[in-house]
């Protein structure tokens, strides 16, 4: 038994799932799609059922992945039954997407959830005119409180009816479907999608195509247009039945501070200071104790064990890989995740995308490039995943090429480490300043360089809400699996060819190779080299090798103030980590990701010789 | 047979099909045409032989593809002039019907295209070469435009005004406005406008922010 919930993003589906899932959650990339999807199995009445939690739509006829994915579930997966899931508070537009569902004639039941919110405003739901209206079982829910969710799956189970109820279309478009069933044999649902220039079928598209030609024609409007009309005027009525609204009390609205120029703008830097320096300085104590644990705990009793030393050098190159993630992903990723994720939960993230519209419309991209900047501040490797929610390929090259800039955490831990302890602060906050400059051209010159249209931002901000401290969690938990799962493996297996590389001594002729670079162009120490290469595998790992290296912690003894900040920087912006380049290979391809490879290593060496110039 | 009697029967029995759902009889054609019916079947055999036409067992007469193709472009640019004559020239109906029948034969293909393209949104065209590829998916004869043009659009006013949706342009026909209730006949309040033109609308209790080259492309009209 499969059952699938379905609605509007934050309708509540999440909140529903994890209620009625608890543990046994797995999560898995849907087939063919970049989106990963939750699944749980429950037990009812001696029944396995499979719960699947869909992303969030606005309607099943688009092109964006979350559309095409829902549609491929509904059409090819066959769920023995649908929970939809409708947002109590904003009823009329739920109920768009559900006169969709409708179309599908799947068994369902609907929960209008959010029920709580809704009385609060002085919203009355009549949900019973509403299971006659669509002939299916309606369920008023409020998933916080807990509030009928147990009755949820018994209804599902037991209940399930496929709705009866049709959208009615304007009489060409009725008169294009009836055609389009008779001369291709397609049912309604295909034929619509049809009409709109969608669907897989292409024989079906063309035909189709000719029709809503004159379609549009007469109507002075595209046949989306036309649909689109049809169904909001269709859900309208149905609302205007079953929605009775008492006068509402007048309520402070948060708004009317954080989405003005001013205070919003001010609050928004506030905002995401405050979230970095947090992540900064929780990260960097839990880290100590990360490390410290490790090399009192975990490296003592390994050299001990006294193994040949090619398998020494290989368990050491694993450990080591190991804490190096353990260090980096606990400590600084998942603290900034929790933040990030609790920021998502209240619904702030999209009023920073509004403020941030204009600002980053001059970089060649729109408002809701602002959410993967900020989590490149965290991560680079979220940061590239999270680029699915810009739409066109252009944006999300120009953004890609940013976000390799952006100073990551671990970037943040060889700045302080290096320049802030032995150069001064002064020194560490230009480096932020000469990246960020680097961010502005870079963008200024990727926004006339990328080939495509730039389109703007339309993004629903939804009302902003206290946010669940579990799902907060959940959530990070599930970021942060997703960032060991790339990160982990590669980590291991770079640091193993490291240490092998070091063990047969390659490592000593490639410093000696490329000596000139290091020694003569950027004024370094030799084994500099071996250090930044091995910030390519973690770029705090850098700053840890060069300790290493030069036998001391004390860099400040064995270098000099620029070559120190010379380091910094050249392991800054050069080469994005194993761990982004290969994240955006996998989302960009690899054009992308050799182009913005080569990018850094040049912007790296370019500013290193620049500096080591400049302050002789 | 001359030309334009060959698309006066291909579009007399188009028309006749269409309105009773079932293809005419010479007889028909004949009383439609003001032709009698001897001639009338003189010429039917002459259309059956260029592949316009066939006639079925029962006597009907059913159109080929070709004939069909023929018939439809001729009832378009019957359609068009007769617009053409009575909305913009101030002619009546039936006279500007009568004399459509008469240049329907004579116009070419080009002018009738520009006259439709005319008439859905009457400016200037420039001419071909610089028009924009018409996209499918957005309505026709919009996608020139770039501004609301005489209308009103979203940017054209203040936070708290309540507007009508009238129409929404090329570039801003995205399907996720749409979806988010931003459709012809809909009531929007703009919630909030910062200087540099962002924007904040209500639209069926939901707030959607917009980038302001979104924004200009919604045609509005404000609720008196
Ligand atoms: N007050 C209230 N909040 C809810 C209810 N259901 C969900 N939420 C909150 O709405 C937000 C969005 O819920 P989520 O489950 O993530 O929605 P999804 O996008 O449909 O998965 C979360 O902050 C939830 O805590 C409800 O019934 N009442
Ligand atoms: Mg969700």
């Amino acid at each position: 038994m499969k059952i699938a919930l379905i609605g509007n993003p934050g309708a509540g589906k999440s909140l529903i799932f994890n209620q009625l899932t608890g543990l046994g959650v797995e999560v898995n990339k849907y087939p063919g799609s970049a989106i990963e999807l939750e699944y749980g199995n429950v037990c009812y009445k001696n029944e396995k059922i499979e719960l699947v939690d869909l992303p969030g739509i606005y309607s099943l006829d688009g092109d964006s992945e979350e559309e095409v994915l829902v549609r491929r579930f509904l059409e090819k997966d066959g769920a023995d039954s649908l929970i939809v899931v409708l947002d109590a508070t904003k009823l009329e537009r739920n109920l768009y997407l559900l006169t969709q569902i409708a179309e599908y004639s799947l068994p369902m039941v609907v929960v209008v959830n959010m029920i709580d919110i809704a009385e609060s405003q002085g919203l009355i739901i009549d949900t019973a005119r509403l299971a006659t209206i669509f002939g299916t079982e309606v369920l008023p829910t409020a998933a916080v409180l807990g509030k009928n969710i147990d009755r949820i799956l018994p209804l599902a189970l037991s209940s399930s009816q496929s709705p009866v109820l049709g959208v009615p279309y304007d009489h060409h478009i009725e008169a294009a479907l009836r055609s389009l069933e008779k001369t291709m044999g397609t049912p309604r649902r295909k034929n619509l999608l049809a009409l709109q220039g969608t669907g897989d079928d292409a024989a079906l598209r063309d035909s189709a195509g000719s029709i809503a030609t004159e379609i549009e024609q007469r109507h002075q409007m595209s046949v989306g247009q036309i649909i689109a009309t049809n169904r909001h005027n269709f859900a309208r009525s149905v609302a205007a039945e079953v929605v009775k609204q008492s006068p509402e009390k007048k309520r402070f609205d948060l708004d009317s501070i954080l989405t003005r120029a001013f205070p919003g703008i001010p609050i928004l830097f506030l905002i995401l200071f405050s979230l970095l320096l947090s992540v900064f300085v929780i990260g960097s104590w839990m880290e100590s104790r990360i490390v410290g644990g490790f090399t009192e705990f975990i490296l003592p009793p390994f050299a001990a064990l006294g193994l040949h030393p090619l398998a020494e050098r290989i368990g050491y190159s694993v450990l080591v890989a190991m804490e190096a993630g353990l260090g980096i992903a606990f400590p600084f990723v998942f603290t900034f995740y929790l933040g990030l994720s609790f920021l998502e939960d209240t619904g702030y993230m999209t009023r920073a995308a509004f403020l941030a519209d204009r600002s980053m419309h001059r970089l060649g991209l729109h408002g809701e490039a602002i959410i993967p900047m900020v989590i490149g501040f965290g991560c680079a490797v979220p940061a590239v995943m999270s680029l699915r929610i810009l739409k066109t390929r252009r944006e999300q090259t120009i953004a890609a090429f940013l976000i390799i800039l952006v100073p990551c955490s671990a970037r943040t831990v060889v700045v302080a480490g290096i320049v802030a302890a032995f150069v001064g602060i002064i020194w560490a906050f230009s480096i932020y300043l000469i990246i960020f400059i680097l961010i502005i051209i870079t963008a200024i010159v990727m926004s006339r360089l990328t080939p495509g249209e730039q389109f703007g931002m339309i993004v629903e901000m939804p009302s902003l809400r206290k946010p669940r401290i579990q799902l907060v969690i959940r959530k990070s938990w599930l970021r942060i699996k997703e960032f060991l799962f790339i990160a982990m493996p590669l980590l291991i297996v770079t640091s193993v060819f490291l240490g092998l590389f070091q063990y047969f001594g390659v490592i000593d002729i490639f410093q000696s190779l490329v000596a000139p670079i290091t020694v003569s162009l950027l004024g370094l120490p030799e084994y500099a080299s071996t250090a930044l290469l091995f910030g390519i595998f973690r770029k705090e790992l850098a700053f840890e090798t060069l300790a290493v290296l030069s036998g001391t912690a004390d860099l400040g003894s064995v270098m000099t103030g620029v070559q120190l900040y010379t380091f910094a920087i050249v392991s800054i912006l050069f080469i994005p980590c194993i761990s982004t380049v290969a994240v955006l290979y996998k989302q960009l391809g690899a054009k992308i990701a050799i182009l913005t490879s080569a990018y850094s290593l040049f912007l790296g060496m370019l500013i290193g010789v620049l500096i080591s110039l400049l302050m002789k | 047979m001359r030309t334009s009697l060959r698309e006066d029967y291909l579009e007399a029995i188009l028309i006749h099909t269409g309105r009773y759902s079932h293809p005419p009889t010479a007889q028909d054609l004949s009383e439609v045409l003001h032709i009698d019916k001897g001639e009338v079947s003189a010429h039917l055999r002459e259309l059956a032989d260029r592949g316009d036409l066939r006639l079925s067992d029962d006597g009907r007469i059913v159109l080929t593809d070709q004939g069909t193709t023929t018939g439809k472009q001729i009832i378009k640019k019957h359609e068009t002039l007769q617009s053409f004559l009575s909305e913009i020239l101030g002619m009546d109906r039936s006279s500007a019907s009568d004399e459509a029948c008469r240049i329907e034969h004579a116009v070419s293909d080009e002018t009738i295209d520009r006259l439709g393209d005319y008439l859905r949104s009457p400016v200037i065209q420039p001419p071909a070469g610089d028009r924009a590829k018409p996209v499918h998916s957005c309505p026709r004869g919009h996608q020139g435009h770039t501004s609301c043009g005489y209308a009103r659009s979203l940017m054209d006013y203040e936070e708290g005004q309540r507007l009508i949706v009238r129409d929404i342009l090329g570039r801003g026909c995205s399907k996720r406005l749409l979806d988010l209730g931003v459709v012809p006949g809909q009531l929007v309040v703009i919630k909030r406008k910062l200087r540099n033109g962002s924007i904040v609308v209500q639209v069926k209790d939901c707030a959607v922010a917009l980038s302001p080259e979104n924004a200009s492309a919604i045609c509005v009209e404000r609720i008196p």
